[in-house]
């Protein structure tokens, strides 16, 4: 049997003015894994997330931690986990050093191992060369490795990251990833990530679960995702209005084409193979008078799961607060 | 209760490093109350228009304007809760081992570190003047210990009112309408007994009339008759603010 470094069962949170950010959400992630939790800003990942992390109370339903109760047990829970929010969790008027060491106190590091365990850490995520200097002075890269040292100075068995690379440039990106991925394989730690990026779910996870105002709409590895979308998905710009529902019928009854998702002027079409499904696509469209502007294919990516299991794209719906948060954090807070 | 008063000297110790970076804040905040002591002291204390009980006006008012200084910077360091709000840090407190209240207090607690730095700046000007303070050092030392867990519970104040805030332009506003009346209600400029009856009434239910009073016998008057009273009363304050505002910091959070 394996052992599951978190369970989540039914859960709703219901916030105060009646926004409901989850509705009935289960989830279940393995211990050692890498674990993405994949949906549009607003869909409810960081509520799960805060709620996994002991910081308030779901509405309904129960959660558990390594077996912990998130409720019940809360401290104990909090003695095997880190977590880093989205928004800046560093003091910024005192040195990364300073910082660590706060941390290093509230965890209740015995003060024989603090400075060991630090400097570990600093050097862990490349910065030890800039331990000594003011946080305002670092990068938005610089920041989030800090953050991420102080979240691994006590070595947690399960790492929670918020967003953890968002408004990073890619190379930044990478840094991270390399960092936290080389840590985990270090001492075997569940890493439980929310995102929004589907190259970074894609690229770094083991399970991805896809969350749309507030639901699980699908779930597995990366792989078996993709795959459940078709082989391959010929993408056709429309010159004029929508397609009528007769059209997606007559291609729907193409030969090794699956499913058909209309989308603001576009049609995607999941084909087994592509290039032996064009040409039938493009006589049904043209003998029934739909102009088209662009073809292309593709092979299938997380944003085609997406849009098919919730029926909208990733980018869609980032709302003005997540673009400020955004900026903010760009602009080095 | 140990990991309790570590997590309080932690967060202090964040606050003195905070203060060795940047002291600027510190300077400007003891602007204020320095203009109280060297012009509103000896204006008034020449109209000698407030029975003191023979004692100087600017001796009487000093104990009340460096509570007055403490009071705005612990009730301004619900400022620094709303901004940690903001960003992620009470967040991640929040998932570290430490109970909730502990935390609380703490950061409650840390401001009176700087509510300490503000006696330090503003007593040199108070000896310019010529207030006469009784050279007694435990007694100097006592009403340290008040001012330091006054700001405490002010701050305590603030992490309530912080919970209501969502926007730091709101809380400035209300900041300043809880400080004043405080202030005002209190025997921080005149005695109590000058009042209207109707305001002598309020003043009785004001903490800060009792910490002004306890730092008053210790730093300048010598008279110990109230003490005992004034800090029980400071107790209860504190205890009655650190619940409230563990309470409260549920609200915040979420």
């Amino acid at each position: 049997m394996v052992e599951l470094a978190v369970e989540a069962h039914d859960i709703t949170k219901v916030f105060k003015g009646g926004v409901r950010a989850l509705d009935g959400l289960s989830i279940q992630v393995e211990a050692g894994k890498v674990f993405a939790m994949l949906g549009p800003n607003g869909s409810g990942k960081t509520t799960l997330m805060r709620i996994l992390t002991t910081q308030f109370k779901a509405t309904s339903g129960t959660a558990s931690v390594f077996g912990l109760d998130v409720v019940r047990e809360g401290k104990e829970i909090r003695e095997l986990i880190s977590y880093v929010p989205q928004e800046m969790s560093v003091w910024t008027d005192i040195t990364g050093y300073e910082n660590l060491l706060i941390f290093s106190k509230i965890y209740g590091i015995p003060s024989s191992q603090r400075k060991k365990m630090i400097e570990d850490a600093l050097e862990e995520m490349n910065l030890t060369e800039f331990a000594d200097k003011i946080v305002k002075i670092y990068s938005g890269g610089m920041i989030r490795r800090l953050e991420i040292a102080s979240a691994l100075l006590i070595k947690p068995h399960l790492l929670f990251l918020d967003e953890p690379t968002i408004g990073l440039d890619p190379a930044a990106r990478k840094t991270v990833w390399d960092k936290v991925l080389a840590f985990k394989k270090e001492v075997g730690m569940t890493v439980f990530f929310n995102t929004h990026y589907m190259d970074e779910a894609d690229a770094y996870a083991d399970q991805i679960t896809i969350i749309s105002k507030g639901k699980q709409v699908a779930n597995g590895g990366p792989d078996a995702l993709k795959a459940s979308v078709g082989a391959e998905t010929i993408t056709v710009a429309l010159a004029c209005p929508e397609p009528g529902d007769g059209v997606v019928g007559s291609l729907k009854g193409l030969d090794g084409v699956g499913d058909i998702v209309v989308n603001e002027g576009t049609i995607n079409i999941h084909v087994k193979a592509a290039d032996r499904a064009i040409p039938g696509v493009i006589d049904v469209l043209r003998s029934n008078g739909v102009v088209i502007n662009k073809i292309s294919t593709s092979m299938p990516s997380l944003d085609d799961v997406f849009l098919k299991y919730a029926g909208t794209r990733l980018e869609s719906t980032t709302s003005i607060k997540d673009i400020k948060q955004t900026r903010k954090r760009i602009g080095g807070g | 209760m140990l990991i309790w008063l570590k997590n309080i000297g932690t967060m202090i110790e964040l606050e003195l490093r905070r203060l060795r970076h940047d002291k600027t804040e510190l300077y400007i905040r003891a602007v204020q109350p320095i203009l109280w002591l060297v012009v509103y002291g000896p204006i008034m204390g020449a109209a000698r228009a407030v029975p003191t009980g023979g004692i100087p006006y600017t001796d009487y008012i000093t104990p009340g304007v460096l509570i007055h200084s403490t009071t705005f910077v612990s009730i301004f360091y619900g400022l620094q809760i709303v901004w940690e709000r903001e960003s992620g840090i009470l967040k991640r407190l929040l998932v570290t081992p430490s109970a909730r209240y502990a935390i609380v207090i703490g950061r409650a607690m840390a401001s009176g570190v700087r509510s300490l730095f503000q006696v330090v700046l503003i007593v040199p000007f108070a000896l310019l003047i010529g207030v006469r303070f009784r050279m007694d050092v435990p007694g100097f030392i006592g009403a340290l210990a008040v001012i330091f867990f006054s700001s405490g519970g002010f701050a305590g104040i603030s992490i309530l009112v912080a919970s209501f805030m969502k926007s730091r332009e709101r809380f400035m506003g209300i900041g300043q309408a809880v400080i004043f009346p405080l202030y005002f209600l209190s025997s921080a400029l005149y005695p109590i007994n000058v009042m209207p009856v109707v305001l002598q009434q309020i003043a009785m239910f004001n903490p800060l009339s009792y910490i002004v009073d306890a730092v008053r016998c210790l730093l300048v008057t010598g008279d110990f008759s109230n003490l005992l009273l004034d800090i029980g009363v400071l107790i209860l304050f504190d205890a009655i603010m650190f619940a409230l505002a563990t309470l409260s910091f549920k609200k915040i959070i979420e």
